[in-house]
């Protein structure tokens, strides 16, 4: 089904989704830095922003998340869940890229013998209205990791811009529910051209040339490659690339407490840390750079899609793109692919 | 019913040899100095870490004080040199962050000066109910001064 | 030009076996961008450049290579870094070769990213010009209004200690007393000057990158990975993020040669800068110390006078 949204009606539109649900969709924080936020009013959301470096990941798994409560009253601890979500949620403005990537999060979080029902639950509860990406960057190759700017896996709805509207897809039961929205009037012929042509112009802009096929097979027999001894040269361990990864999902639990009452809370955290592997043996298996890149590396394209068939990596392209070293990881793809 | 007007928390970290002693004349003396102040007992004003500073004033004091001993008096000889340095630089700086100089003090009182700490503190005091209770920098949480939880949407 | 003199210098050290590797800049794989590089053989030596946009301080690899002799490509903030490095006693085996490079100011590539509408494909150097190529435009800007604003003020782009200088010494600015944005900054009331800071600090993801950047955070343990003492935690609470910056900015007292690396590391574009500055001048008008300046220290904060400033305590 597909309806058309005009520009005009745009923010009412917002203002009928904030009445309804959390809407989350992307805010200026500050020029340049667009985020993901909870918004209060239509006025506030652009979506004219580039992807915005946190990707859509925080909007279903926070960087900092309680897990529970707990205080404990005369003998007995009560503890208060946090794992409800209270009301139903939209993610506007989300690319394909970032759409994709919450389906590898959720491959992990709904495992085989552990769920993650704080992510589920979110999940569960969000409708997504993605976006088509009408101005891929030189450092986008979604194309290359099998996404593309106009792919509509994931998405509940699909807005493409039209420049007076919007193209509105509906594309699944959830997204069904606004079938009848006043806002969505007829198309026209001349709007699904536009979009048609929207689609090839932004398709040929993705860069489809980046080796990832058969990438995991190449990679197993590269453990001990002394590849790995110049790979992590520049790195300086930060976690930049890991922290805006749309795919990436490591995390720190700890407990915060005070007298008798406490919570626990998870953090993000990154392989590339020093201490991400310290035991309390004080042995730590990746002591340096060179054993965590490979780790990162070898994680998204050979650990990754041994278990779930699929690289974990959506090609969004900004590890390339805010990494404060320029740690190129198509260089990286193309090296391994070369030899 | 009358309300009870705020006081301010101050937290006071008083070296050992000196500025303890003093405050402990001042309190065998039977010196008032208000009661607003917590003690913290610590070998020397040297050892006094900047973060333990701003660690008080996120956890919900009003203002500190760090007492030593006066230069040149100091049990470990230059402790409370490197103490003042540290002082100075913290104070700037946190000045020029937007947190009141006021906040965060520093005073030497020796062992023998009961009276002078007992004016210190009340000086002190004074200064920083003036400033009224700190809002910024502090940590809030549901359950009073340790985390927070922060709901980012 | 530099860059000839640069791989040539990189050429001869390497095959004099004098280092066993030469950290410089290669080409970046975005524009602006040039990118650290890691050469040990002298053929590799090639790839060595030299521009505008060779932003980083690459003593922040001194640390990583520490077994190695390094033949180390620095400009003038660069190697006060490394002198500072030296007054704490980081290199006991291992002085680096410092390969000078009195430093032309570094372009902020943001800045011309913002200056532009559209995607930037190609940008060129010439004389005092940048041309930015996109995507159906072309732009041409003059460089010295897109510099960092740490070059801006810079007053030692000369580096103050190398083994081999590759251009001559550069005019400096003249050693001002006051900087006129700090200046400016400073005039702002005390809540502004909070919120200003507040702000920027809310922004941050604790990434790290800023301390993984700064040469001067070579710490095993960084107060933030501490758990006992836990200063802070590790998630966003408004208060650990100001918590944060404060005080990574108040360890650099004395340390810090304001080559802006953390500001540039940063990807959510916090401004940086400033603390450090702030710092700084305070060490300067203080203590008399400098970085860089005083080869021989000691680090101020590691020492006294007599006659401190003391008006301030009661």
């Amino acid at each position: 089904m597909k309806f058309k949204l005009e520009k005009r009606d745009f923010k009412p539109f917002l203002q009928s989704l904030i009445d309804g649900y959390d809407l989350y969709a992307p805010v200026h924080l500050a020029e340049g830095v667009p985020v993901y936020r909870k918004m209060g009013r239509p006025d506030e959301v652009d979506l004219s922003l580039l992807n915005p470096q946190k990707s859509l990941k925080e909007v279903f798994f926070p960087q900092d998340e309680v897990m529970f409560r707990y205080e404990k009253v005369d003998q007995e601890t009560q503890m208060v869940s946090t794992e409800e979500v209270k009301r139903e949620r939209v993610v506007l403005g989300a690319r394909p890229c970032d759409i994709e990537a919450i389906s590898i999060i959720e491959e992990v979080f709904s495992g085989r013998e552990y769920t993650d029902i704080y992510f589920l639950n979110k999940r569960k509860a969000t409708m997504i209205i993605g976006m088509a990406c009408h101005q891929p960057l030189p450092t986008c190759f979604c194309s290359s990791t099998g996404g593309g700017p106009f792919v509509r896996k994931g998405s509940d709805l699909f807005l493409i811009d039209l420049g007076e509207a919007y193209l509105v897809e509906i594309l699944t039961e959830k997204g069904e529910a606004f079938k009848k929205n006043k806002f969505f009037k007829k198309t026209s012929a001349k709007n699904l051209q536009l979009a048609k042509e929207l689609e090839e112009k932004a398709s040929k802009k993705t860069d489809s040339t980046i080796p990832v096929k058969g990438i995991d097979q190449k990679l197993d027999q590269w453990v001990e490659s002394p590849f790995w001894d110049r790979v992590h040269e520049k790195c300086i361990s930060c976690r930049v690339c890991t922290y805006l990864c749309p795919t990436c999902h490591c995390f720190d639990i700890m407990d915060e407490a005070l007298n008798e009452k406490g919570q626990r809370v998870r953090n993000w955290d990154s392989c590339l840390s020093e201490f991400y592997t310290l035991e309390t043996s004080g042995h730590n298996p990746r002591a340096t750079c060179r054993e965590r890149t490979r780790q990162r590396l070898m994680h998204k394209f050979n650990y990754f899609p041994k278990v779930f068939d699929r690289i974990a990596c959506v090609g969004c392209g900004r590890c390339i793109l805010y990494c404060p070293v320029n740690f190129d990881i198509r260089e990286v793809i193309k090296e391994i692919n070369a030899k | 019913m009358m309300e009870k007007s705020w006081e301010p928390k101050i937290l006071a970290f008083l070296c050992n040899w000196c500025s303890y002693a003093g405050a402990d004349l001042a309190g065998t003396s039977r010196i008032q100095y208000p009661s607003n102040i917590r003690v913290i007992r610590v070998p020397c004003s040297g050892r006094i870490n900047p973060l333990f500073i701003l660690k008080a004033l996120q956890s919900g004091v009003d203002g500190v004080l760090v007492s030593g001993c006066h230069p040149g008096d100091c049990h470990y000889l230059s402790g409370n040199y490197i103490g003042r340095r540290k002082s100075a630089t913290l104070k700037c700086f946190l000045e020029f962050l937007g947190i009141e100089g006021g906040r965060v003090q520093f005073s030497w009182v020796s062992a023998a000066e009961g009276v002078k700490f007992s004016r210190v503190v009340q000086e002190v005091t004074e200064e920083v109910k003036k400033l009224g209770p700190l809002k910024k920098f502090k940590k809030s949480s549901w359950f009073g001064v340790q985390s927070s939880e922060k709901e980012n949407e | 030009m530099i860059q000839q003199k640069l791989r040539e210098i990189a050429k001869e050290l390497l095959m004099k076996k004098e280092v066993d590797l030469i950290i410089g800049f290669g080409e970046g794989t975005l524009p602006l961008r040039a990118t650290p590089i890691f050469v040990r053989d002298p053929e590799e030596a090639e790839r060595i450049i030299w521009n505008s946009f060779c932003e980083n301080n690459l003593a922040t690899y001194l640390h990583k290579f520490d077994r190695f002799k390094v033949g180390l490509i620095v400009k003038g903030c660069d190697a006060r870094s490394v002198v500072a490095l030296n007054l704490e006693k980081r290199f006991k085996n291992n002085p680096p070769f410092l390969i000078g490079v009195p430093c032309q100011r570094m372009v902020d590539r943001r800045k011309v990213k913002k200056a532009v509408k559209g995607e930037i494909l190609k940008v060129l150097e010439e004389d005092d010009r940048i041309i930015v190529e996109g995507e159906g435009f072309q732009v041409i800007l003059k460089r010295d209004d897109f510099l960092y604003p740490s070059c801006q003020v810079c007053t030692h782009r000369t580096p103050v200690q190398a083994n081999v200088l590759v251009d001559q010494p550069v005019e400096e600015l003249p050693l001002v007393e006051s900087h006129p944005d700090m200046d400016q900054f400073e005039s702002k009331s005390l809540e502004e000057r909070w919120k200003f800071f507040e702000n920027e600090a809310s922004r941050c993801i604790r990434c790290y990158a800023c301390r993984e950047a700064c040469p001067m955070c070579y710490c095993r343990e960084c107060f933030v990975d501490s758990s006992r003492p836990k200063w802070i935690e590790k998630g966003l609470s408004p208060s650990d993020l100001t918590f944060y910056h404060m005080v990574r900015a108040y360890h650099q007292s004395g340390r810090c040669s304001g080559c802006g690396s953390c500001e540039r590391a940063c990807p959510m574009e916090i401004r940086l800068n400033y603390l450090t500055q702030k710092l700084n001048r305070d060490a300067k008008e203080l203590f008399g110390f400098e970085v860089g300046i005083n080869p021989d220290g000691p680090p101020p904060l590691s020492t006294f006078e007599t006659e401190d400033k003391q008006d301030f305590i009661k």
